[in-house]
């Protein structure tokens, strides 16, 4: 339905203070000044909804899940009165051609002026056949839908960097959507899956002030992936005196001693974990004894195993190449040699260890 | 069973660790730079504490210093907030906690009366039109 934001919301019984806090806490964790809080609310209160199409393609829907079930469904689901979902094939009530004819009409009515928001990846092998809906591939819808499009979200780190299709040794030839379109602006909101308040604080700034916030190298965000999760971890003091944890269950692990040598991903993962946190700011990885897996990084799942502590310390843009040495040389006999040694521990009844997992 | 029964003990911070990092002091410099602000011009003005690396010593250390005033405002909407005046009148202490509780923005407020606390003109006008709505049924 159109008409401002702050009508929509009111009907649904979402007071304007209820709406003023939630700029506030918006614009301080997008690392604005306090009054751009005031000034987010006011425009937003007063902007028409932009046409969103959002396509899943290769994916999981786990990004789906993190923002629609996030801990606040009101507030989080505020993203929806922002918006016009159009197409949503989880989210929507129509279903096959139906749906299709929405997302058509969508695109015919809004052409040059939706937001395309994607998920999952696009799989390039046997010319894009193994990720279809309504017959058609992936590669072909994304290719049609960017045409009319404003702008493009690749919500989550396979659809920002390929993620775990494209894992070695990537069977159905998955791509990133930044590899298919070139002419159009794209915002990569990577995560696996990716905090649900970076992708309204994306969306508030689009409505606020009509374009896309500033971006780093990777085309993410700066406000939200400016620093490493190692930045702004709290167990950084304990990194700085070189206490750590050795096991999971050590005297270090149970106070709350710095995960590096358990294999942390901090010091090379940009994200806004350590901040934001999850569940309603409940907790976060770290906080809950793991170390970051680097989730919000190209490569990730191929970065060399997850509890192998990096082998330099702290120089952010180390991990990609990491990744492709290891992707590249030892990936798929390492792979196979751990598959075969948790075989065998599974006959003995013993445990598998860190241990057996990291020995090659 | 009995949560006894699970071998993992809490060892809680030993006292003096989180110690304060020095970044407190200069906030109450611009704090006061803001008030004079605030009675020259009548510019309101504020300080996101959660953009800041301080501590919660420093946060204690903050709130000592500035005190309690007369002033404490509750406002529920989606979790609560405190709007508190300090000792030091027009300076507030902001504090949104979501509805689990957490605290997800905390702000030093500068203004006579913080933008939260006012009626919108436009809902005093809602408000207007229930009060003649139920005039007129008398
Ligand atoms: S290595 Fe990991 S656990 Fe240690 S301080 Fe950095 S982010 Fe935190
Ligand atoms: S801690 Fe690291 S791996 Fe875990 S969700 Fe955050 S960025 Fe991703």
């Amino acid at each position: 339905m159109p008409g401002p934001l702050i009508e929509s919301l009111a009907r649904q019984g979402i007071t304007r203070r209820t709406f003023l806090k939630y700029c506030a806490t918006l614009a301080s964790m997008m690392a604005l000044p306090p009054s751009a809080g005031r000034a987010m609310a006011e425009a937003m209160a007063a902007a028409r909804r932009p046409s969103v199409i959002w396509l899943p393609f290769q994916e999981c829907t786990g990004c789906t899940e993190s923002i629609t079930r996030s801990h606040s469904p009101t507030i989080e689901g505020m993203i929806f009165d922002m918006i016009s979902l159009d197409y949503q094939e989880t989210l929507m009530a129509a279903a096959g051609h139906q749906a299709e004819a929405a997302r058509l009409d969508a695109m015919q009515d809004n052409a040059g002026k939706y937001l395309l928001i994607v998920d999952g990846s696009v799989p390039l092998g046997l010319d894009g056949a193994y990720s279809c809906i309504g017959g058609r591939s992936n590669v072909e819808m994304l290719k049609e839908a960017a045409q009319g499009a404003a702008a493009i979200v690749a919500v989550g780190t396979c659809a920002a960097f390929g993620g775990i299709p494209k894992a070695n040794p990537n069977p159905t030839g998955a791509v990133p959507v930044s590899d298919i379109v070139k002419d159009r602006p794209i915002v990569n909101i990577p995560g696996c899956p990716p905090i649900p308040v970076v992708m309204t604080g994306v969306l508030a700034h689009y409505l606020t002030f009509g374009s896309l916030p500033e971006l780093d190298d990777k085309g993410r965000p700066k406000a939200f992936f400016g620093e490493t999760i190692h930045d702004r971890c709290y167990r950084r003091p304990f990194y700085d005196r070189g206490k750590f944890a050795k096991t999971f269950d050590d005297e270090g692990a149970r106070n709350g001693w710095c995960l590096f040598e358990l294999g942390c991903k901090g010091p090379v993962t940009h994200n806004a974990c350590a901040t934001a946190k999850w569940n309603g700011g409940t907790s976060w990885p770290v906080e809950s004894g793991h170390g970051c897996l680097g989730c919000s990084e190209p490569d990730f799942w191929d970065a060399g195993g997850f509890y192998k502590a990096l082998s330099v310390p702290a120089d952010p843009l180390r991990i990609a190449g990491v990744a492709a040495a290891a992707g590249a040389a030892v990936g798929v006999g390492l792979s196979f040699a751990n598959r075969a040694k948790k075989g065998a521990a599974k006959k003995a009844h013993q445990p598998v260890t860190l241990a057996d997992l990291e020995k090659s | 069973m009995s949560l006894d029964a699970i071998p993992i003990h809490v060892v809680n911070p030993t006292p003096g660790e989180s110690a304060l990092t020095g970044n407190a002091p200069p906030l109450l410099r611009e704090l006061a730079e803001q008030v004079r602000r605030l009675l020259e011009t009548g510019e309101p003005s504020a300080i996101d504490l959660s953009a800041l690396p301080l501590t919660p010593a420093d946060l204690d250390w903050l709130r000592d210093r500035l005190g309690s005033g007369e002033i404490a405002v509750t406002l529920q909407a989606n979790g609560e907030s405190t709007l508190n005046e300090t000792a030091c009148p027009g300076v507030w202490w902001v504090t949104h906690h979501n509805e689990q509780g957490a605290v997800t923005s905390q702000f030093i407020e500068v203004a006579f009366v913080p933008e939260l606390v006012k009626a919108h003109p436009q809902d005093v006008a809602i408000g207007l039109e229930q009060l003649e709505l139920s005039l007129s049924g008398l």
